[in-house]
């Protein structure tokens, strides 16, 4: 697929700028707005979280009458040094605080957003399969992958305008390499689930949909 | 000193006065005819100051504002409950509007509005037709705008109908100027 080919002059021109240097602004979403076909059946949805507890975002998903866990693993992400070399990699324990143990739940949606960019393969591998189990046959899984050399060395802030727009904050101009997960390995590392969407944006950003493998829900 | 104020005594002017609550402007008001109102108690605030440690149940008929320490239940379903910013509860928090600036680690429930502060933690669950969760603050948990299930069922106050889920009031009140706020994204866009 042209998509998945090695970039062209163009886009390593891009490469070369990063996130970072961008103003907070706002990108059109292919990937959300298909998220959202799924929010309009009208079923109150589980949706998880994974970014921080944004009030704009809360009261967006409001209007569909979801039920929200929030679990902020940005937070912990920053919060820890860059996983400079294979060693400084987070086991299977560190994952496990960032689901409730308390409430059992089975979420429809999970919003990784650009998490997925500040894990080495093998801790991807490890939170997802500690989120598995609580995803049934169907979940929805949406994340931001950063096709540039370099990322912003903290999260992006990702804020839902509307249905087909998200605002990015990026909060500072330090960078860090970017794991640059293709789409083949994706597939290998979400073990599980199988990409149902994908759309390479302009700015460098792959957005995907992930969907949990076996029979649906009615 | 030319001009100097009379304090009372035993009033300290050089320090601030602790915020007094609220009270009906009784005094002001002019002289009504009719028979004097019972006691609103629904103007009351309670107040729980930051060096008191309360372990157990905590229930009342009025406002509270919680600056101190709080371990066990606050069960206020018809009133509001501040836990401000030096507040700390451990406990399930239940009230009409419940408003948290200080840290939470609980369950809440509140049966028209839960607002968290920019200050604010919550780790556990907010159960409410509304939540406001303003930029800044940390939550780890739960949000379900379900208004049945608000502050037990008791369904005092909400307006918002089972399945409606409310309206989450918007997340940057008082806070529109905010550089990097969603409305200037937004607006920038």
């Amino acid at each position: 697929m042209s998509w998945f080919s090695s970039p062209g002059s163009r886009e390593k021109k891009k490469e070369q700028r990063t996130l970072a240097e961008t103003e907070p602004q706002v990108h059109r979403s292919l990937g959300l707005a298909a998220l959202f076909e799924e929010f309009r059946r009208g079923r109150k949805l589980q949706v998880l979280d994974l970014g921080p507890a944004l009030g704009s975002n809360v009261e967006f998903l409001s209007q569909y009458g979801c039920k929200i866990y929030i679990e902020d693993l940005f937070a912990a992400l920053s919060a820890r040094a860059p996983a400079g070399g294979e060693g400084d990699e987070a086991g299977p324990q560190f994952f496990e605080s960032f689901l409730p143990a308390s409430e059992p739940a089975s979420f429809d949606v999970v919003l990784a957003w650009d998490t997925f960019n500040y894990l080495t393969r093998k801790e991807l591998g490890h939170f997802m399969r500690h989120l598995s189990p609580f995803c049934h046959p169907g979940t929805l899984v949406f994340s931001l992958i950063s096709i540039l050399k370099t990322i912003p060395a903290q999260p992006i802030r990702f804020r839902i305008i509307d249905e087909q727009n998200l605002a990015y904050e990026i909060r500072t101009s330090a960078t860090r390499p970017a794991p640059r997960f293709v789409p083949a390995e994706m597939n290998d590392l979400l073990r599980g689930f199988r990409v149902d969407r994908s759309f390479l944006l302009r700015h460098g950003i792959q957005e995907y949909l992930f969907v949990k493998e076996g029979e649906r829900r009615p | 000193m030319a001009w100097k104020r009379d304090d009372p005594p035993g009033t300290n002017p050089q320090q601030p006065e602790p915020p007094s609550p609220p009270r009906p402007l009784t005094a002001a008001a002019p002289a009504a005819p009719s028979a004097p109102e019972p006691p609103r108690r629904s103007g009351e605030r309670a107040t729980i100051g930051p060096s008191i440690f309360i372990k157990g149940d905590l229930a009342g008929e009025e406002d509270l504002v919680i600056e101190g320490r709080v371990e066990g239940k606050v069960d206020l379903k018809q009133h509001n409950v501040t836990i401000g910013k030096n507040g700390r509860v451990k406990a399930d928090v239940f009230g009409r509007v419940v408003t948290v600036e200080g840290e939470v680690d609980g369950n809440v429930f509140a049966a028209e509005q839960a607002v968290l502060r920019q200050s604010g933690a919550v780790r556990g669950n907010i159960t409410s037709p509304r939540v406001t969760l303003e930029d800044g603050s940390r939550f780890k948990g739960s949000i379900d705008m379900d208004g049945s299930r608000a502050a037990g069922g008791s369904g005092s106050g909400s307006s918002s109908s089972p399945g409606s889920s409310g309206k989450a009031a918007a997340a940057n009140e008082g806070q529109a100027n905010r550089p990097g706020s969603a409305a200037n994204v937004a607006n920038a866009g």
